[in-house]
Order: structure tokens, then sequence, then C-alpha cells
């Protein structure tokens, strides 16, 4: 019997080993940047990384990041001047786009209609609409020299706050445990795939099994409809104390959005406040194939073609750019 | 509880421990505890169906005796026709009752009487209630044919008809087998364990490896029939036949493997049936404790081959119709069984349904020549052909899909619908073969390398190709846990 633990025990941590060293090997694992909170407490990448983004099992998806020296993934640096044309997108991870090569990336597509204009990309995975404020606010003395600057907003996510905090849930996974977590690519890998996510369940299952049962509440339409309609008050509430609080240029500012998933009482706002925006939503939805990746919900290279486009339509449209 | 799930991974080294540390010292104390374990095993899938095991356990347990204790054959006729109803009674409540009425109702509209239905019932199917009937009611066939003695040892009885690693999907095991081992006390072996937890490893990879991954291809490819051209079609049912291959025959080992690490050796269930030469072969290579049960049971008591060739051919197709309907409450499991009584009888009046009883494929020899290549292809078509039924939802899809492959035949390259790469799984599938081809002499042993290296290295690789090719969406229940 003593054989036969010892033996299993000594398997098991060589073939451990062994597959840490495959899955290096074959880059089965994604890196992930460092992330840090600035001198104004904004969270961003710690300058100067490199790395590679993988999605799923036998790399199904692959992809090279660089994070620059401001922060953020992109193939440029961030160097607005009074003489050239920058844009800036700001927004989360389909702004940020790990899910795509650098070079690659909704900016870049843009350069390349544009060649006249620079594009800056601030984008990362969780910024909300007070992140995004709060950037710009912070950074102002750079977003002033930047000519016309885009925030990427989904109303049903971007609007929970109504002014900015940090995320500390976010900055725990700079924790020390993670870290050394991080350090075994094939425990980000099994992670990523959710080989780990059984015994994450069962530990979850354990502690609720501990805490007092909370009586579950069935809901019906009509209240369903109360909270909806509540909460989009709340959102719109929120939106009018981030852009009061942080400060919004309607001449220079634009949001991205799509119409179909963007509460009708917000859109009237805009509208009626003129407030600008490009709506997306028609261009994906006479798409032709599919404008988002299969393994999850951000877009693939043909739906980040259209918001491209549909972006660069828009700085011609008014006449930001030369036609 | 799976064997493929974290309680399961929790659930075995718990029970191995107690057993050889603590439960250890007698015999009656060892399978008490298993028997625990077996209920707990069970009970966590759900704990009401526990009650149906300890009925068909008590039942079969007393008529055994009772059989046994009687002289007069009608007598013993009596007793044995109470524990087939019974234990046939359960299976038709719970797996065929609604199928019968069902059937019922369908026959009267063919006449034009529409019948609404009120008769049939929410009922869920207990798992494993296939596999724990027949094994019971064979405990009881072999006294009365006088093969065996019944034990008066009920805590060993309950735990021959719950023993936990066969208890949902067999292999099916019989008394004569099982029960001698149960009543005998076990030593730990070495060699034994060694063996078990290397056919573990093995069931874990066809299972998530083989079975799961292809399981989304074939769903989808199945579910859409009428959007696919024939090349489609026939990539799903083919690569069905891989997955419910996987699927079962990687249950089989991790139930065979497991029993091991208890000191129990249960009969092998699958022996390479992909490299059958001709479809008499694969029946004894495939599901064998199924096909060994009705032999014995059903197709030797009817007078098997022993008397004329009509009523062998008779037999023959009783079995496959009954081993058909045993599958599942479906037409579509009737008409596979028919496909392969309608496959095997040829073969059998050809006098070629022994002739590889004894031999494996390429034997002595390192590769298969062109006419066992082309013996194990054509099996493989007609096989493949059948699990068309075997896999539909009802027989109408069953024809849709065949008519589908005849109307629209051509070529069409197939999209994997989570967006893999479809070269991924026909590497796979073809090494897996190859290595199925290599240690085909031996199904209970899949890591026979003289070398520790390669041993090592073979570990290493099936858990690198479970880590690969694992994917958390995906229902990993296993096929036959419905049967």
């Amino acid at each position: 019997m003593k054989k036969l633990i010892i033996k299993s025990i000594l398997y098991v941590f060589l073939i451990l080993i062994v597959l840490e060293g495959l899955v290096r090997v074959f880059h089965l694992g994604k890196d992930t940047p460092t992330r840090f909170l600035d001198e104004y407490k904004v969270e961003k990448w710690k300058p100067n990384q490199n790395g590679f983004s993988v999605t799923g099992n036998r790399r199904q998806n692959f992809s090279e990041y660089h994070i620059n020296t401001t922060g953020y993934n992109s193939y440029r640096e961030f160097t607005p001047t009074k003489d050239k044309i920058e844009v800036a997108l700001v927004g989360d991870s389909f702004i940020e786009g790990f899910h795509q090569n650098y070079y690659n990336s909704i900016g870049k597509k843009i350069e390349n209609a544009i060649p006249e204009i620079e594009v800056y990309e601030y984008g990362y995975a969780g910024y909300d609409f007070a992140d995004q404020l709060h950037l710009i606010h912070s950074y102002a003395s750079q977003f002033d020299l930047i000519d016309h600057v885009i925030l990427g907003i989904k109303f049903s996510n971007d609007l929970t706050r109504a002014e900015y905090r940090v995320v500390n849930s976010r900055l725990a996974l700079e924790s020390p445990i993670n870290k050394m977590l991080k350090k075994s690519k094939l425990i980000v890998y099994c992670k990523s795939i959710g080989v780990l996510d059984p015994p994450q369940e069962l530990m979850y299952r354990f502690l609720n099994m501990l805490k007092p049962k909370k009586k579950t509440v069935s809901i019906d339409d009509v209240e369903i409809l109360r909270i909806k309609k509540e909460n989009e008050e709340k959102y719109l509430a929120n939106f009018k104390s981030l852009i009061s609080k942080y400060g919004y240029d309607k001449k220079r500012f634009t949001l991205l959005l799509d119409s179909r998933i963007t509460s009708p009482l917000f859109l009237s706002y805009l509208e009626k406040n003129e407030f600008n925006y490009i709506d997306f939503s028609a261009s994906f939805e006479t798409s032709d194939r599919s404008t988002t990746l299969i393994y999850d919900r951000h877009w693939n290279n043909h739906g980040r073609d259209i918001i491209a486009k549909d972006i660069t339509q828009y700085l011609r449209d008014t006449n930001f750019v030369k036609n | 509880m799976l064997f493929n799930s974290l309680d399961f991974f929790i659930f075995l080294p718990v029970v191995f421990v107690l057993y050889w540390f603590v439960f250890y010292k007698k015999n009656q104390v060892q399978n008490l505890f298993i028997l625990i374990a077996s209920y707990i095993f069970y009970g966590l899938w759900d704990w009401r169906f526990l009650f149906l095991i300890l009925a068909s356990t008590v039942v079969d347990f007393f008529i055994g005796q009772t059989i046994h204790a009687n002289d007069s054959t009608s007598k013993r006729k009596v007793w044995l026709w109470v524990s087939v109803i019974f234990n046939i009674g359960l299976l038709g409540f719970f797996k065929y009752y609604n199928f019968f009425i069902g059937s019922w109702v369908d026959f009267l509209s063919v006449f034009g009487y529409e019948l609404k239905s009120t008769w049939t019932l929410q009922i869920i199917l207990p798992v494993g209630i296939s596999f724990y009937t027949f094994q019971t009611m064979s405990y009881s066939l072999d006294i009365y044919y006088k093969r065996l003695t019944p034990t008066k040892n009920f805590i060993a009885f309950a735990t021959f008809v719950s023993f936990f690693p066969q208890l949902v999907a067999g292999p099916i095991e019989r008394a004569s087998n099982l029960l001698s081992q149960i009543t005998t006390k076990r030593i730990f072996n070495y060699t034994q364990c060694t063996e078990g937890l290397r056919l573990i490893l093995w069931g874990l990879f066809k299972k998530v490896v083989i079975a799961d991954s292809i399981a989304p291809i074939v769903d989808d490819i199945f579910l859409n029939y009428n959007d696919y051209s024939a090349s489609t079609l026939i990539l799903g049912v083919s690569l069905f036949s891989f997955q419910v291959y996987g699927d079962f025959s990687g249950y089989s080992d991790i139930a065979i493997g497991t029993a091991k690490l208890f000191g129990i050796e249960l009969m092998s269930n699958f022996k390479f049936p992909t490299f059958s030469r001709n479809v008499a072969e694969y029946w004894q290579r495939w599901h064998v404790s199924l096909s060994t049960w009705f032999r014995h049971y059903v197709y030797i008591p009817l007078g098997g081959s022993r008397v004329s060739k009509l009523k062998s051919v008779r037999n023959i197709i009783i079995i496959f119709l009954v081993s058909g309907f045993w599958h599942g409450a479906n037409w579509t499991f009737i008409v596979w069984g028919a496909i392969h009584a309608v496959l095997y009888i040829p073969v059998f009046l050809m006098g070629r349904n022994r002739i590889y009883m004894n031999t494996v494929v390429a034997e002595n020899r390192w590769f298969p020549s062109l006419t066992e290549i082309s013996q194990i292809l054509l099996t493989f078509l007609l096989v493949t052909f059948s699990r068309v039924f075997f896999r539909s939802e009802s027989i109408t899809d069953a024809f849709g899909f065949l008519e589908q492959i005849y109307v629209n035949f051509s070529y069409e390259t197939y999209q994997h619908p989570l967006g893999y790469r479809m070269i991924d799984y026909f590497i796979l599938l073809g090494l897996f073969i190859l290595y199925e081809f290599r240690i085909r002499r031996d199904e209970r042993a899949p890591f026979k390398f003289k070398s520790r290296i390669v041993r090592f290295v073979a570990y290493t690789l099936v858990i690198l190709g479970m880590l690969l090719f694992f994917d958390d969406n995906i229902d990993r229940s296993f096929i036959y846990f419905q049967f």
C-alpha cells in the first residue's frame, strides 16, 4: 500500500512538471499583464508589457498584445499634439482587444482608412462609463490635445455607478496568491478552460451550506417591468451625475453604442440634449456573417471591420476629416 | 455521481483508503462498507430509487433460496417466473410504460381513433435499472438451472447487486463471477491496483477526449440533418460510432479499474470492436456482458444453434430485437436490433459466426492484411449505418437522415459548431485507432510497455490529451446511463 501511495504521488508530481513544460512550450496558456493604480487612481496596465492572449483549449484564439508606455494595448504610443489629428477610443475589453493582434485593432483599421489621423485606444477590460470619464478627467491635459474622443458604452453594464471609485475586486487579481498562481502556466491554462471550475463550485457549495438559506422570491412580469424601468431611470441619472462631475465636451465627444440593447429612454435623452452617438446596430444587423467570436461575445475581425467602418464614416460625415 | 466528476474523485480515494485501512479485517465488514458506499454513490443521484434496488435485492435473495429449496420443477419454475415478472415489471413500469401507451395510441390512430392519452406518466428512468435488474434475474436463473448455489449472506448478495463501480451501466455480472469474489476476503494486491489505476486513466481518456469532444459535432449534425449534405451526415454518424464506443467502453474501463482497486475482477465489456472482421465478431467484442447475458438466458434456452436452421434464425431475430428493445423504449432501437439481426443471419448461415472467436486481427503480425482491412471497413460501415437508428430521436428522423444522404449527395466542408478546427479531431481519431490497434491483444492492459519511461510518456500524453480536448460546456453524462 505504501509503495502504491508513494509511487502515485511521485508520478503525479512528475507528470505535472512535464505538463507545465508542455503548456509553456506550446504556449497553451494565456499571458496576463500586470495591472496597477496610478497616481490619479486610474487603473491600467503596467507600461511596456508584451505577451500573448490565448482563448479556449488548443489555442482556439491566439493573439499578441503590447502594452504601451501609457498603459494600454496599442501598437503606437499616445503623444497628442496640437499639430496632428488624433482620435481617442475609450472603452472596455471590446476596445482593449486582447482577442486580436494589437497591430490589427479597430484603431489601426481606422488609421488604414484615414491615414492622416492617429487613433489612441484607451481600452481596459471592465471599464464602465465612470472609469472612462474619470480617466479623461484625470488626464485632461492630454485629452484636451486629442481632437475627438469616442466612448464605447453598453447601457445595461456601464452606467451602474454615479461616481468613480476604485474597483478593488479587479485589483485583488494582483494579490500575492494570484500572482503566484499566475506563474504556473498549467494552472492558468486549466483555469481558462474550466478544469478548475468544479473544485471552485464545490467550495462555494460547501460555503453556501454553512450560510443561512435565503427565501427565494418569485417575480412576476409586472415586477420585472417595474425593476427594468427603475434601472433605466437610475442609469440615466448616473449618466447625468457622471457628466456633471467629470465634464463632457459635447462637441468633441461621441458615444459608440448599439441601439438594439440601449434603453429608448436613454436614446431619446441623448437626442433631445444633442449628444452625438454612433449607432452600429444597423451595420451589425445587415451583416451576412457573424460579428462576434464563436467562443465569446467579443467582436471578431469582421465585427471590428464594421465598427472601424462606422467610425470612419462618422468622422467623414461630420467633416472631422476630409472625405 | 458520474465517474468523470469531481465528486467521484473525492469519493473514490476516501472509500479506497477507508476500505483498505479501516474496514479490511473481515470479509463481512468489507462487504458492509462497500454496500454502504454503493448506496451513497447511488443515493447522491436520487435516494428515492434506492428502494427499487433494495426491493430487487430482497425479492431475488429470497426467491433464489426458495428455488434452491424446492425439488419440484413446477414450483421452481413458478418462483423463477415470480422473479422474472417482478424484475421485468420494474423495468416495464419505469422504462417502457409510456412507450406502450404511446404506441397503443399511435396504433389506434391508424384506424382513425384519435385518443388523447391521459395515462402517460411523468416517470424518471432510474439510472442503472436495466443493468441491476438483469443482474438479479441472472442470479435466480442460474439457481433455477442449478448452475449456482444461493448465498445465505444477505449483505454479500446486496453488495453483488449494488456494487458501485458497475451499478449504473454494467458490466452486467453473473453471480458465479462476482458473488464468489464478494464472499471471499479481499487482500490488497499492488499489481491489481496499478492495473486498475491504468484502466481508470485510459477510460477517462476515452470518455473525455474521444466521446465528449466529438459529442457537439454529432449533436449538431443529428439535430440539423436537414441542413447538411451527405458528406457531413456520413461524417456525423461515423463520429457517433466513435463517440458511443469511447463513452461506453470508457465507462466500462473505469468500472473495471475501480473494481480492481477493491480487489474485484469484473468481466471485460469491450474487446476492441472497431477491429471486428464481421458482424458476428463485432458482437463478441461489443458490450460483451449484455451479449453473454442474452446468449445464456435467452438464446440457449430457446435452443440456440442446436435446433434447425430456421429455428436458429428465429432465435437470432428474437435476441437482437430484445437486445434493441433493452436499449430504450423507442422504435428506433427495435429497428436497430432488427438491422443487426439482418446483418448477422447471413454470417451465421455461412457458418462464419464463430471463426474469429479466439483470434485478433493481424494475429502475430504488425499490420493487417488488405483482406482484413476491407473486412474491418465493411463491418464498420454496416454497424455505423445501423447507428443512424440508434442515435436518431425517432423513426421519422432516422429515415429523414437517410433520405437526406440520398437527396443531397454532395460534399461540403463542415465547420465545428464551437469554432474548433476539424483537423484536430481527424488527427485525434487517427492516433486513437493506431494506439488501440497497438494494444488490441489485451483490453485490460492499455499501457503494456516494458519500459517505464515509455509508460510515463504515455500517461503524460493521455493527460495532456484530456487537457487539450476538455470543454467545460459539454454535457459530460454517459450515453448508456439513459438505458
